[in-house]
C-alpha cells in the first residue's frame, strides 16, 4: 500500500534556471577519484620526504 | 589516456614510459569510469534512463572529467524533462573543454530560442508550485498545474509521477495507470514508475480474496454474487429499486454539485493562474519599459553630447571660414605673401590684396589663429615700411592734386603702415580741413599734435586747428 505523506517526501523541487548558476560553480567543489588519488600521493611524497 | 603529471601517452606498462610515474591506479579509476560511462550508454540506449542516470554519475565520481559520460548525463536529464540539470552538466562540459565539443551545439540549441528558455523556466516554477501545493493539501489545483507543467513538457518524469500519485491518493486509477504508462515510454526502468504501477494494477485488477479498496468493498456488498454452473453471475441488490423521480434527483443534486466545484475550486484556480499570467506579462513589460528608458536616456545623452560636440566643431569650423572671414584672411594674406614673394617691386598687387584682406576680416579679428597673426606680422615687417611709402606717394600727389577722396584713403593707409611719418598724418589732417571736415581734421590735428610734440608739423596743427575753431566760433 503506498504511503501518500511518504511518497511525497521523495519528491524535491526541481532546480530553477536562476538556481543554475550556483550548481555549476558548486561542481568545482566536488572531488573526484582521480583528484583524491593525486592529494593523498602528494601527502604521501611529503610524509616520505620528512620521514 | 594520458599520464596526470607529464601529458605522455600511457602503454600497457603500469608506468609512464615518459616519467617513470607509477599509473597503475590512474588506470584503474579510468577504467573503471569508462566502464561504467559504457554502462550508462547501455541502458539509456535501451530507455533505462534511471538506471543510466546512475551509472554515468557514477562514473563521473571516478573521473569528474569524463567529458562523454557528463555530455550523456545532460542528454538523459533533457530527456526527462531535467532541462536545468542537463544544462549544468553541458555548461560544465563546456568549460572543460571549450572547442570540438558536442555540448556547445546542445547548450546553443537551448540558449538560442529565447521563448523556449522561458517555457523551460515556467514549466519549472510551475512544477515546483503544484509541489507546494500537495504539501498544503491543495491537490486539485496541484493537478491542474501539473497539467499544465506536462503540456508544455510531456516529458518530465517527475511531473508525471507526482500527477500518478495524486490521482492514486484520489482513487483515480484509470488516470494514475495512464500517467504511469507514459512515464514507462519515457524511462522504462524506473523503480518509482514501476512501483506505483505495480500498485494500480494491484487496485484495477483485485486478486480473490485479496485486498481491495473502500470503494470496491463497498460496491461489492451492493451486490450478490453466485456460482451458477460454472459462470459466476453478479447481482445488483437494488437495481431495480430506481425510478425515474430517484435519477432526476441524482442528476439535479450532481449539476449543483458540479457548479459548486467549478465555484469553489476551479474557477479559483482560473482567476489565480490568469492572475498569475497577468502579472508575469506586467514584469515582462515593465522591464521592457526600463530598459527602453534606460536607452532612450543614453540616446538623449548621446544627442546632447553629439549636438554640444557639433556646436564646438562649428565654432572650432568658423574661426577657419565662412562668418567671421578668418579662412578668407588667410586665403588673402596667403595671396598677399604670393604676390611680393613672385614679384616684391609689385606693390600696388601687393596692397590691393591687403586692402581686400582687410575689407574681408575687419570683423572677425579676434577670431584668427595664431599662426595667422605670426605670418601676418612677419609679412608686415617685411613689407609695410615700403607700402607706407607707396601709399604716401600716392596720397600726397593726391592731395597736391586737390584730389582729397583719393588722397584722404592713401594717406591713411601710409600712417597705417608706418606710424612714424608725422608728413602722412598732417597732411590726412590738411586733405580733411580741404574737404571740409573740420571734425575730422581736428582729431587729425589732435594726433599730430599729442604724437609728435615739439616738431614743425604739431606747431603748424596748432595753428590751423586755432584756425578752425576760430571759424567755428565766428559762424
Amino acid at each position: 500500500m503506498i504511503d501518500f505523506e511518504e511518497e511525497l517526501k521523495k519528491f524535491q523541487p526541481s532546480l530553477e534556471v536562476e538556481d543554475a548558476e550556483e550548481a555549476i560553480n558548486g561542481y568545482q567543489n566536488t572531488m573526484d577519484m582521480v583528484e583524491m588519488m593525486l592529494k593523498l600521493g602528494d601527502r604521501t611524497k611529503t610524509k616520505e620526504e620528512q620521514e | 589516456m594520458v599520464c596526470y603529471k607529464c601529458g605522455c601517452r600511457l602503454s600497457d606498462h603500469d608506468y609512464c614510459t615518459g616519467c617513470g610515474e607509477d599509473v597503475t591506479l590512474y588506470k584503474k579509476i579510468m577504467y573503471m569510469s569508462n566502464h561504467f560511462y559504457n554502462d550508462g550508454l547501455d541502458k539509456a540506449t535501451v530507455r533505462d534512463l534511471s538506471g543510466a542516470l546512475v551509472s554515468l554519475r557514477q562514473s563521473l565520481k571516478y573521473n569528474k572529467n569524463n567529458i562523454e559520460a557528463r555530455n550523456l548525463l545532460g542528454l538523459v536529464y533533457f530527456e526527462m524533462g531535467e532541462v536545468v540539470s542537463a544544462l549544468k552538466e553541458w555548461v560544465i562540459s563546456q568549460n572543460l573543454r571549450p572547442k570540438k565539443n558536442i555540448a556547445n551545439d546542445y547548450v546553443d540549441m537551448i540558449r538560442s530560442n529565447q521563448s523556449r528558455l522561458d517555457a523551460i523556466n515556467q514549466t519549472i516554477k510551475k512544477y515546483n508550485q503544484a509541489l507546494g501545493y500537495c504539501y498544503q493539501d491543495s491537490q486539485d489545483l496541484a493537478v491542474i498545474q501539473l497539467k499544465k507543467v506536462l503540456s508544455y513538457s510531456p516529458k518530465y518524469i517527475r511531473a508525471h509521477q507526482l500527477l500518478a500519485l495524486l490521482y492514486i491518493n484520489g482513487e483515480e486509477w484509470e488516470k494514475a495507470k495512464k500517467e504511469l504508462q507514459k512515464c514507462c515510454q519515457i524511462d522504462a526502468n524506473n523503480t518509482t514508475t514501476l512501483r506505483y504501477l505495480r500498485e494500480v494494477d494491484r487496485m484495477l485488477v483485485p486478486e480473490e480474496g485479496g485486498r481491495s479498496t473502500g470503494k470496491r468493498k463497498s460496491r461489492s456488498q451492493e451486490m450478490v454474487r453466485y456460482q451458477s454452473g460454472n459462470e459466476t453471475i453478479i447481482q445488483p441488490i437494488n437495481g431495480k429499486d430506481r425510478s425515474g423521480v430517484s435519477v432526476l434527483l441524482n442528476l439535479g443534486i450532481g449539476i449543483v454539485i458540479g457548479i459548486a466545484i467549478a465555484s469553489f475550486l476551479i474557477l479559483p484556480a482560473r482567476i489565480r493562474g490568469a492572475s498569475e499570467e497577468v502579472n508575469d506579462r506586467l514584469k515582462v513589460v515593465s522591464e521592457q519599459s526600463d530598459a527602453k528608458t534606460a536607452t532612450i536616456d543614453e540616446q538623449q545623452q548621446k544627442i546632447q553630447s553629439l549636438t554640444d560636440e557639433n556646436h564646438r566643431l562649428s565654432d572650432e569650423l568658423a574661426t577657419y571660414e565662412g562668418t567671421d572671414g578668418a579662412l578668407k584672411a588667410t586665403d588673402g594674406l596667403m595671396l598677399a605673401v604670393g604676390a611680393y614673394l613672385e614679384n616684391p617691386e609689385d606693390l600696388e598687387k601687393v596692397a590691393g590684396y591687403m586692402e581686400a584682406l582687410d575689407q574681408e576680416s575687419g570683423e572677425g579679428q579676434d577670431n584668427r589663429t595664431t599662426a595667422y597673426t605670426d605670418l601676418e606680422a612677419k609679412f608686415l615687417a617685411v613689407v609695410s615700411e615700403r607700402l607706407g611709402a607707396y601709399y604716401y606717394d600716392i596720397g600726397f600727389r593726391s592731395f597736391n592734386a586737390e584730389e582729397y577722396e583719393n588722397a584722404i584713403p592713401a594717406l591713411m593707409w601710409a600712417y597705417r603702415y608706418n606710424n612714424t611719418n608725422v608728413d602722412a598724418l598732417f597732411y590726412l589732417g590738411n586733405a580733411y580741413r580741404q574737404s571740409g571736415d573740420n571734425d575730422k581734421a581736428k582729431e587729425v590735428y589732435a594726433q599730430v599734435i599729442d604724437n609728435f610734440p615739439n616738431t614743425n608739423r604739431a606747431n603748424r596743427s596748432e595753428a590751423y586747428l586755432a584756425e578752425i575753431n576760430n571759424e567755428s566760433q565766428a559762424q
